[in-house]
Parts: structure tokens; sequence; C-alpha cells
């Protein structure tokens, strides 16, 4: 069954691209992460326009996400005060990416930056996240202890203004590195059509020192923010939010989403991380395969109407 | 928890069925508007027939006698249309194929399979400008290194004919009517980096990105030919079907119906056929370029009211 969609001006399969949702929001449910940066290649490689696919792709985060953080909020697990602070500079990012995407565009070299960040930050995230979850699984098989929180650590950031108390994350820090790494999400959410989530989780844990299962529900409230706000700025900067594909991938991503989070239950944390780390990876090889190898074709037309 | 959640639950519902209804009365609106703008002026005679186009040689042919014709036989001339003027875009929209027929009125031939008068039909789409774009390896990476731009561009571009066109007529007449995939007007605009200057250059730079252009078009299906595609089935009725693909973009079509014999263009008729989004597509065509800022106002709406449910959802079933 072909259903034509209004803005993407093309027909595609229902099937197809329910199917499309439901994996990514099996994966999504399964990690916490929203799942933009898979559904983004995704349908570029079914064949919708980049800029379509690329604006789209929010609202379906913005889905999974409210789902998402409603069932760890009944859990507790959500800091919203800290969740707050990421929105704040969030919003400040997708200001800033919405516009760098126009002027990105009008230079024909869009597709090509937009792999090159995801192939640079999946690429280093992945690692990063292999190489600790690897340590972690080593530790646990050994019998030590798989906590990532280290009592009484400080660092650079302590020394900064603006100290908050963050009662559920049981943190005292400073505001501004939430506050700036809610911004580079941001920033991100706009120019490649992901709610980020692959970058705070591990960000949080990694950097800010959240406890784990603060993380998950954390990031999600805040993607539902950034993702809203980035689904409203491509509709009136570019037009190029497709309603008809949004609704199509929201149904199928709802219902992955929650047999992933059943599924998830199932996993250890660090075993989740190292899963989630060869897919990011794998991700990653994938877009910069197409980089390097030589294309079908040299040559690409674009109409200005279709960005 | 469950009164809590039912509550937005129904505020949201009620925001929906006022979006709805909002979304009813542009419609109303908007058709109301379409049948009077589709309303024929009093005044004026077959507001929505084709015309007939006063031939001119092409400045680039040179005028041949014609010995065959006896001096007292009235000249040919050709009539057409399309079977349908107004096709609808609606969400099942998957393309569609039109039918062009028409006659050729002091037809002279003896019957159809003799080869007599030769028709080409072309059906050209909206124009725009479009950007072709070069990829080269930088330091490994595959870059869009070059850019050409080319104006009036058309969308989609078709050519149906009795037989191929260089047996039709010489490239000079076919380059002076713009017809042929190498003739098909595009006015290279912008930047003049690396373009050529006009549609008649061999293959030089702007060749090449033409050619790429008309190559990638083709391979989406939006540029199409068919050497055969017209056939007479008497002596002056012809027919053709053409198919416009899913993908092809809304809008105008015009199709030209030549009639040529001897290599000589004889008559020309012009046919409007019209591409439009009906229904929801419309709607929701109008209400993204319309009203942008609420539009997207409203996916994020109906995006939170799906986690919604799903939470909603999962949260009974774990009870």
């Amino acid at each position: 069954m072909n259903l034509y969609l209004p803005i993407a001006e093309m027909s595609v399969s229902v099937v197809l691209m329910l199917g499309m949702g439901a994996s990514v929001g099996f994966l999504s449910g399964l990690f916490g992460v929203g799942g933009g940066f898979l559904l983004t290649p995704l349908l570029i490689f079914a064949g919708l326009p980049t800029a379509v696919a690329v604006g789209t792709a929010p609202a379906q985060v913005v889905a999974s996400s409210v789902s998402g953080a409603l069932t760890q909020w009944r859990r507790g697990n959500v800091d919203f005060k800290l969740g707050l602070i990421l929105v704040a500079g969030g919003v400040v990012g997708s200001f800033v990416g919405v516009n760098l995407v126009t002027v990105l565009r009008r230079t024909g070299q869009f597709d090509v930056f937009v792999s090159l960040t995801y192939v640079t930050l999946l690429g280093v995230v992945g690692t990063l996240m292999l190489i600790e979850s690897l340590r972690t699984l080593k530790k646990t098989k050994a019998g030590g202890s798989s906590s990532l929180r280290r009592s009484g650590q400080h660092n650079w950031s302590h020394g900064l203004p603006l100290k908050m108390r963050f009662q559920r994350s049981k943190l005292y820090i400073s505001a501004l590195p939430p506050l700036m790494l809610g911004a580079f999400v941001g920033l991100l959410a706009a120019i490649m059509g992901v709610g980020g989530g692959f970058l705070i989780v591990p960000a949080m844990i990694y950097l800010l020192h959240v406890p784990t299962n603060v993380v998950v529900g954390t990031s999600q409230f805040q993607i539902i923010f950034v993702t809203g706000v980035t689904t409203i700025l491509n509709a009136t900067t570019s037009q190029s939010v497709d309603i008809v594909l949004a609704i199509l991938l929201m149904i199928g991503g709802v219902i992955g989403a929650e047999l992933g989070a059943a599924a998830g239950e199932k996993l250890r944390g660090e075993q989740l991380r190292f899963l989630l780390a060869l897919l990011v990876l794998a991700v990653c090889f994938r877009v910069g395969w197409d980089l390097i190898s030589t294309p079908p074709d040299v040559f690409s037309i674009q109409s200005r109407d279709s960005g | 928890m469950m009164r809590m959640l039912r509550a937005p639950d129904q505020r949201h519902v009620c925001i929906m069925a006022l979006a709805a209804l909002a979304l009813c009365g542009l419609g109303l609106a908007d058709d109301a508007w379409a049948q009077r703008r589709q309303t024929p002026p009093a005044n004026s005679i077959e507001p929505r027939r084709g015309r007939q186009v006063p031939v001119t040689p092409p400045p680039a042919a040179k005028a041949k006698p014609d010995e065959t014709r006896p001096p007292d036989v009235p000249t040919e001339t050709v009539q057409a249309d399309v079977s349908t003027r107004n096709v609808a875009v609606t969400s099942s929209f998957t393309g569609t194929e039109i039918v062009v027929f028409g006659a050729v009125d002091n037809s002279r031939q003896p019957g159809p399979g003799s080869g007599y008068y030769d028709i080409v039909v072309v059906i050209e789409g909206t124009s725009s400008r479009v950007s072709v774009r070069k990829k080269a390896q930088m330091g490994g990476i595959w870059l869009n290194t070059r850019t050409a731009k080319f104006d009036d561009v058309p969308s989609y571009y078709a050519i149906w004919s009795t037989r191929p066109l260089d047996e039709i007529a010489s490239e000079a007449t076919m380059i002076g009517y713009e017809i042929g995939f190498d003739h098909v007007r595009m006015t290279p605009a912008g930047g003049t980096e690396n373009v050529g200057s006009s549609s008649l250059l061999p293959a030089t730079d702007g060749g090449e990105f033409r050619k790429a252009l008309v190559r990638l078009k083709t391979n989406s299906g939006l540029y199409v030919k068919d050497d055969f595609g017209v056939a007479f089935i008497g002596r002056s009725l012809f027919r053709a079907n053409i198919v416009l693909p899913a993908n092809v973009t809304v809008g105008p079509f015009d199709t030209r119906v030549y009639l040529f014999r001897n290599e000589k263009l004889l008559s020309q008729y012009n046919v409007r056929l019209n591409l439009e989004r009906e229904g929801i597509e419309r709607h929701v065509h109008d209400f993204a370029f319309g009203w942008p800022a609420i539009y997207g106002m409203c996916t994020v709406l109906i995006a939170m009211m799906a986690g919604l449910a799903a939470a909603y959802s999962s949260g009974k079933s774990l009870r």
C-alpha cells in the first residue's frame, strides 16, 4: 500500500515507513535514546529528500521521548531541574542550528556536512562507549563493582560559578556545563535531525556523573523540548516537515518503543551500553563508507523548491 | 495517576477537534474559491479548450518549397485534446496515465499505416531553477565541487512521436521548436561558474552538466520519450498514451501537438493539462506553506499525543 506524501511530493510504501518507525522505536526503547540518528539516514536511504528526512525525523523523536519520559517519570527517574537547564541551552542551540542549515543548504554542501558530523560524532562516542563498556564487562566478570560513580571526585567543572543542587541526581555542580551541553545538543539536533540522545546520554554519564538510572529519563525529558522546538523551526524556516510521514513513523515508533523497553528490562547497564556502542559504530561506518567510496553518479540535481 | 493522565488527554482531544474543525472550514473556503476560479468568464468562447498555434518557420530552418502540394488543396491543421484536463493528486496518487488524442483536418493520407504525416506530442511540466552539482574527491572525501545552475528547466518533459525524431525533421527544425531532450529550453543562470552559455553548445562544460541533468531526470522517470508512441487510428485520427509518474511536480502542464509532413511543420496545437492537489493533500500542503508555525505546532502536538497514548496504554498493561 502506497501513500502520497504532501510535502515530500512522493509516494512511499506505508508498510516500509511503519517498519522503519518500529525498528527505530524498538532500539530507542531499548537504549533510551531518541533514535533520530538512525532514522534520518534510513529515511534518506529510502529515497526521501534529505531536507524532508532531517525535518521530519525530530517529530517522531518527540513521540517516542514523550512516551519514554512518562514511563521513566513514574519510576521517579527524571531530574526536572537538570532537564530544564539542558532545555534552556538546547533552545539556544536549536536557533543557531536551524539558521546554519539554511546557510549550508545554499552552498550545496549540506549533505556532506551532515555526513561528516555524523561520522565524527558517532565515531568518537561509539568508540568511547565501546571501550568503557568492555572494561566494565570485564570488571563485572572478575567480580568487581560495576558502578560508574566515584564519590568525592572533583574536576575542573567544580570551580565554575552558579552552583546548584540537583537532588534527584545527587549532584552539586555548576549550571554552566549542563547549559553548554544542552546548547551543543540543540545545535546538532537541528543540523542532523536528531534529538541528541546518543550524545547526551554518554555525556551525562561520563562528564556530569549523573547516576545512570536518572540519565535516560532526564535526557528523554529534555529531548521532547529540543526536538519539539526543532520541528516547529523546521516547519517555519524550510517547510520540510511532512506531517503524514511523521504520523506513519510515530505509529511504528511507539509500538516498537514498548517492545524495546520490555526487552531492555532483561539486560544490564553495561551490556546495553556495549550494544549501543556497536550500533553507533555500525551507523558511523555506513555513513563514512558513502563519503569515501566512489559514488555511482558524480552528478546530482537539486530543484529550488524540493530543497 | 490514571486520572492525572486522562485529564490532559481529554484536553488534547478538545484541541485536536478544534484544529480539525478549523481545517474543515479552511477546506470549504478553499473549494469555494477554486470553483469560482474554474468558472469560465462569460464572454470568452471555449475558455478551457486548447488553441491552434500559427506556424512560423523556425529561425534556423530553411523554408523549403513544397513541390508535392497542388496549389488549390486546403492546408492540413491539427487539433488535439487530453483525456483528463485536471488530474487530482490525492493521498493514493501513484502516477497517472493520460491519453492525448487528436485529428488532422483535411487529411490527405490514404490510411493509418501510410506514414504520410508525423505527429510529435510534447508535454512540459512547470519550469524552475535547477542546480546541477558535480562531486569530486578531495582529501579522500567526495564533495560537491562544481555547480551549474539552469533556469526554466521543465520539471517533466515527455516526447511522444510517430517515429524517431531525427527521421521526422532536421536537427535545426527540432532546435527551433525546442523538441527533444537535447533541445529542452534551459537557460544557464546565476554565477557563470563552469557553465556554457546556450543550449546549442557542444559537449563543453555546460554541455556536460546539461547532459547530466537530462540523464538524471531520465533515470527518475521525469524525462520520457517514446519514438513510436503516437499511432494513427484512421486517416486523420491519432492517439498517444503518456505516463505521469508519482514523483512528478504538481502544477500546470503544457501539451503541444505538432503535425509534420516532409520535414516541415504544418500545424501546431496547444492544450493545457493540470495536476492539482486535492482533498487532504491539498489542505496539508496549503497548511504547511500558509501557516508554517501553526503547522509545526500541530505536528508536535500530534507527536506528544502519540507518546502520551503509548505511555498510557503501556501503563495500563503494567497494572
